[in-house]
């Protein structure tokens, strides 16, 4: 059961940093990809319709560490505390950028949103750029906290092999100087995060007794559903795009 | 500053302002849903209109729900790691069930449901909104099951110092997590009614030429209040049973004390007196919001009556706040009302804090999320305050996107 849900935790986590790791990306590269705001408004439209379904992964993964990990949820956020809080805030401030940004038609307006987007899209990258390294580097605050952050640009990278696929026309053109290849950052966004969980101590913080079932259970069950779901967004809203969303 | 004051006021003003946003969503996504059943099903035009209008303000403020729930769900781990320490096995069951088999689907549907206005099957649409609005309830549920866990602590052992589950239908079962789940369902719909009502208020106070569409917003707000008032108060009251005894007082009371202290020592077990504050407040804004049901009862059947009455339309519009100061106010009551424990009887709210983290730190976090919410609340009430003033035409939501400059103009802005 404890190996089921560490592989479960690993598809969830897999999930938000292949797909969530593609919008983080895209609004890091907003200044670059958007020259003014309403080629910046198309940009955020490459991945509006996803993002809603794209955070859900960490939520989940979340969730999934709460009911199957009790004891990793405050040995990664406890010692990691000024991480987590940045994460947190990055987090809450890139979100309420995307989600504001469209609902008052002023050019301040805008301008503070496409900042809140991209400091905040910078900020969650760097957070997890840094957690990773320092669950690499052993746990804690440690060296790996520092030397993690670099892993900032693969989120960049991965970005703009997303919008190279979703931008269409002079965006899509801008976006081929980043030479973004979107699976092959996938696949090493996926092998980071094998890597780093290959060095927690699983047995160590597994819950015991029925909440670990009862979470892996539920988790195992329902996965497909949840793919179903997810399919339907992409199956949707896949194709390029050259005008602006809801956001 | 006391680590342990901060750390819990912290929370109270999370999860205040994250229920302010909740209560709301989960009202107004059913009202919404049942709008856009009646437009799918006649295809009339006036109920199109409003559950593009209605649902505008419903999605601007989910989105501050999300958020705040966010920063909910990661203070266990960050502040209280002594609670997911000593009883995270059970506790964390139902916050994992809450993300994966709740939330998941209600946030990727509600994108499908937003973002394919106009581009999917209106049958399909219609199914979208169904099952965010019964995955919203179902995530309701689960915390209050994780929230029942800790008023009343059932269907587990205490094994090495760590709860472990031990009956999955008690946990799930548990009457202070059902009971809970019917009182904040009526109470959505009772937030819901009251918003619905008193932005129509608004809007024929100042004699808009919407009349039908207001008219017919009005009934709906007032006929939810009328149907969700008494149940609110049912349920709420068949919580009493399962109160703990030093809640309710009296000879029980003294005789959980008595136990407490020869279990872990003598402190005060004694509930403070702010619990009581919150009850008395929120059985007094219920009257008033009961007297209020019942003009609207006398109302509701004459369509004219809705549209004249410029003292009601003003009295709706003032009720608004109504629910939601009766809803922190029974939050205040149940959550005060159980300290100083953060699981009854078993772990105390001081033991459960994080012990590694220090008051600075608890400090600078709390210093920061306050200043974000306190933004993040008052940007969403004036946004919410500027689309329900702005009126049907004003819903962004399923409306055309803005039509973009021709091409050249772009060119030449390189």
């Amino acid at each position: 059961m404890e190996s089921l849900a560490v592989v479960l935790l690993a598809v969830f986590a897999g999930g938000y940093l292949v797909l969530a790791g593609a919008d983080i990306g895209v609004g890091m590269l907003l200044p670059w990809l958007g020259r003014d705001q309403r080629e910046r408004r198309v940009v955020i439209a490459s991945f509006a319709p996803f993002f809603l379904g794209n955070e859900v992964w960490l939520v989940a993964s979340a969730g999934l560490v709460a009911g199957a990990f009790p004891g990793l949820e405050h040995r990664l956020l406890e010692e990691l505390y000024p991480v987590a809080v940045v994460l947190l805030v990055g987090w809450v401030v890139r979100d309420m950028g995307l989600w504001l940004r469209g609902r008052v038609d002023a050019a301040g307006w805008r301008s503070v949103c496409d900042g809140a987007v991209v400091a905040g899209s910078w900020a969650l990258g760097l957070a997890w750029a840094s957690l990773l390294g320092s669950v690499l580097g052993g746990g804690g605050l440690n060296a790996g906290s520092v030397l993690g952050l670099p892993l900032v640009v693969l989120f960049a990278w991965h970005g703009a092999g997303f919008a190279r696929l979703r931008l269409a026309g002079e965006l899509a053109a801008r976006t081929e100087r980043g030479r973004g290849r979107y699976g092959v950052s996938a696949l090493v966004l996926v092998v980071a995060l094998v890597v780093a969980g290959s060095r927690l101590p699983w047995s160590e913080v597994v819950a015991e007794g029925g909440g670990l079932s009862l979470t892996a259970v539920a988790a195992v069950v329902l996965l497909p559903l949840l793919a179903a779901s997810q399919a339907l967004v992409w199956r949707t809203f896949w194709g390029r795009v050259d005008s602006p969303s809801y956001l | 500053m006391d680590p342990l004051v901060l750390a819990r006021m912290q929370f109270a003003l999370t999860a205040g302002s994250h229920f302010l946003f909740v209560a709301l969503t989960l009202g107004l996504a059913t009202l919404v849903a049942l709008m856009q059943t009646r437009a799918t099903l006649s295809g009339s035009a006036v109920h199109a209109r409003m559950t593009r209008f209605w649902g505008q303000l419903y999605v601007v403020n989910y989105a501050v729900g999300i958020v705040t729930g966010l920063v909910m769900e990661f203070q266990f781990g960050l502040n209280w790691a002594g609670m997911s320490r000593m009883t995270g096995g059970v506790f964390g069951a139902p916050l994992a069930l809450e993300t994966i088999g709740a939330f998941f689907v209600e946030s990727t549907f509600l994108g499908l449901w937003i973002f394919g206005w106009d581009r999917l099957n209106r049958w399909v649409h219609l199914a979208l909104i169904w099952v965010v609005t019964l995955t919203a309830y179902l995530s309701a549920y689960f915390v209050l099951v994780a929230n029942g866990w800790l008023q009343r602590p059932v269907g587990y052992e205490m094994r090495d110092g760590a709860a472990r589950l031990t009956d999955a239908g008690a946990l799930l079962g548990n009457p202070t997590a059902v009971l809970a789940f019917g009182h904040v369902l009526f109470g959505g719909l009772l937030t819901a009614g009251f918003f619905m009502a008193g932005v129509s208020g608004y809007h024929l106070l100042r004699r808009t030429a919407e009349v039908e569409f207001f008219r017919r917003s009005m009934r709906i707000g007032l006929v939810t209040v009328i149907a969700s008032v008494m149940p609110v108060v049912i349920v709420g009251g068949m919580q009493y049973q399962y109160l703990q005894p030093t809640k309710t007082g009296g000879g029980d009371a003294a005789a959980a004390v008595a136990r407490f202290t020869a279990r872990f020592g003598p402190d005060d077990y004694m509930p403070p007196g702010m619990a009581g504050v919150g009850e008395a407040v929120m059985e007094g804004l219920w009257s008033l919001m009961l007297l209020l049901a019942v003009v609207a009862l006398v109302k509701v059947w004459w369509g004219r009556w809705l549209v004249r009455g410029r003292v009601f339309h003003v009295v709706m519009v003032c009720a608004v706040p109504l629910p939601y100061v009766a809803m922190l106010a029974g939050w205040v009551f149940r959550e005060v009302g159980r300290q100083p424990w953060m699981v009854y009887g078993v772990l105390k709210t001081r033991d459960a804090l994080s012990p590694g983290v220090g008051s600075g730190t608890i400090a600078v976090s709390f210093g920061v999320f306050t200043a974000l919410f306190a933004v993040l609340v008052a940007v969403n009430a004036w946004l919410l305050a500027r689309f329900a003033r702005r009126g049907p035409d004003g819903a962004a939501l399923g409306a055309a996107p803005p039509v973009a400059p021709s091409a050249p103009a772009v060119s030449a802005s390189f």
